[in-house]
């Protein structure tokens, strides 16, 4: 009879084939995977750079559901979602991916993040808050964490926060935050000046100032505060002062400084700082301030001819109109029915121009705003030179 | 290649019919608390099977068993978060 361990080496051998064949087939099966992952991820990485976001998220979500591990997919689906404005299902995804129990500590971080984010798009600020607050706590993304937080005080308008928040930023990044801290301060002062709390609004703006020497809203309020108690000497200062901190804020600053050199008796002076004003700054709102001083010192014609002086050096369709409205009264007949025409057709194109523009998002206004509507930036929305504006 | 596959397992099916047809006397195994009698053939093909299963299902045993114990450890790693309301 043959022993049965006379098989065991063609067994031994049999045993060897078929580890070496199970091992052969994962590897291939798993690199099969890696392929077709990468593959399809080049091609929604594709469909995201030609702007076809709904063939990518389609591409995302597949990929996704093949591989349930893969957080950077998630997160690429999560941010798609946001940015096409379905922040419902990206709040989904994130809150999904955050409750992963085996999500490495940076990435939970990173997808808090994500969702803090989505909550403010959402309008969820309370949400949001809370969630930023804590990974600032933990140190995890503080900066960006940071300006989230000040962009949600600044929509609540909670300005001690945001001055609190933005001056940790400033010690966490090394980045100068002044120019915007020094905006909150002045939104402080113009606050307390609404509610007739002049001594607090001084403070603020002495803060302001301490922030940012040559702030020009800082400079303008301290002219109105000075105008309102009735310091008109001082209020022109503080205008001439807003002047000279940014020569850009001329069609803001010369309404008030104009009333104030009146209210203090001062127009031989005002007619030295336009003048004087005219060399540096190339814009027509000088001019059309010196006409009307001329007009009520020296009358009609001579105002019309230093008018009609300076719009030859400087063209511009507000001068035009001001040069229309000046001379109406001398034009009968015919003329003065092309002078109407011509008049209403000036006034019309003056209506539909945007007289502001943000120098960072290109937004358009017709009404000067300290914080840019649309990108949130502050002290970027400055009049826009041309003919047909300033 | 198909085709080169699927005429060696032919080759290999012919062989073993050739090879049980060729022995198919019968052979006594003694395993100590039992004896068997099987053909030769039969005895030799179910030795070859028995031998490839168990180094299959070893090698696949081994690839989970790591890919668990990366898992666990990655659970380990991750520790406290704040929680996503």
């Amino acid at each position: 009879m043959m022993p049965w361990y006379a098989l065991l080496p063609l067994a031994a051998i049999a045993f060897a084939l078929g580890w070496w064949a199970s091992r052969r087939r994962n590897a291939r099966r798993s690199g099969a995977a890696v392929n077709e992952l990468s593959s399809d991820y080049f091609r929604g990485l594709n469909y995201l750079l030609n702007e076809e976001q709904d063939k990518a998220i389609e591409v995302f979500l597949r990929l996704a559901e093949y591989n349930r591990d893969t957080v950077e997919t998630h997160l690429a689906l999560g941010n798609l979602f946001r940015r096409r404005g379905e922040v419902d299902r990206a709040i989904r995804l994130h809150q999904h991916l955050v409750s992963r129990p085996n999500l490495s500590e940076p990435t939970k971080t990173v997808a808090l993040l994500e969702l803090g984010e989505d909550y403010m798009r959402a309008g969820l600020l309370d949400r949001a808050e809370a969630l930023f607050s804590d990974l600032v706590a933990m140190n995890a993304h503080a900066p960006s964490a940071l300006r989230h937080l000040i962009a949600i005080y600044q929509h609540e308008r909670d300005w001690n926060k945001a001055i609190e928040h933005a001056r940790r930023l400033e010690v966490m990044t090394g980045e100068e935050e002044a120019p915007m801290i020094a905006q909150f301060y002045c939104e402080l002062a113009e606050r307390s000046r609404q509610h007739g709390a002049r001594i607090e609004a001084r403070d603020y703006l002495d803060q302001a100032f301490r922030c940012q020497p040559d702030c020009v809203r800082a400079w303008m309020l301290t002219g109105r505060l000075r105008s309102e108690e009735g310091q008109h000497a001082e209020a022109v200062q503080a205008y001439e002062a807003a002047i000279g901190a940014d020569i850009a804020f001329v069609p803001e600053i010369l309404p008030p400084l104009l009333n104030s050199y009146a209210s203090s008796q001062q127009m031989d002076r005002a007619e030295r700082f336009l003048r004087e004003l005219l060399e540096h700054y190339h814009g027509i709102s000088p001019v059309l301030a010196l006409t009307r001083l001329y007009q009520q010192r020296d009358g009609q014609r001579a105002a019309v001819a230093f008018l009609t002086a300076q719009l030859r050096q400087r063209p511009s369709v507000r001068g035009l109109m001001e040069l229309l409205e000046a001379t109406m009264d001398r034009i009968e007949g015919e003329a003065r029915e092309n002078f109407l025409i011509l008049r209403d057709l000036t006034r019309k194109l003056l209506e539909g121009q945007a007289m502001y523009r943000c120098s960072r998002c290109g937004f358009g206004a017709k009404a000067h705003h300290w914080q840019c509507p649309s990108c949130k930036s502050w002290s970027t929305i400055r009049p826009i030179h041309g003919v047909a504006n300033e | 290649m198909r085709l080169i596959a699927i005429l060696v397992l032919l080759f290999f099916v012919a062989a073993g019919v050739v090879v049980g047809a060729l022995n198919a006397d019968l052979v006594g195994y003694d395993f100590a608390f039992a004896r068997v009698s099987v053909p030769k053939g039969a005895a030799l093909l179910a030795v070859l099977v028995l031998g490839w299963l168990l180094g299959g299902l070893t090698a696949w045993l081994g690839m989970s068993l790591r890919q668990r114990r990366l898992q666990r450890q990655r659970r380990k790693e991750s520790g406290k978060t704040p929680a996503a309301a």
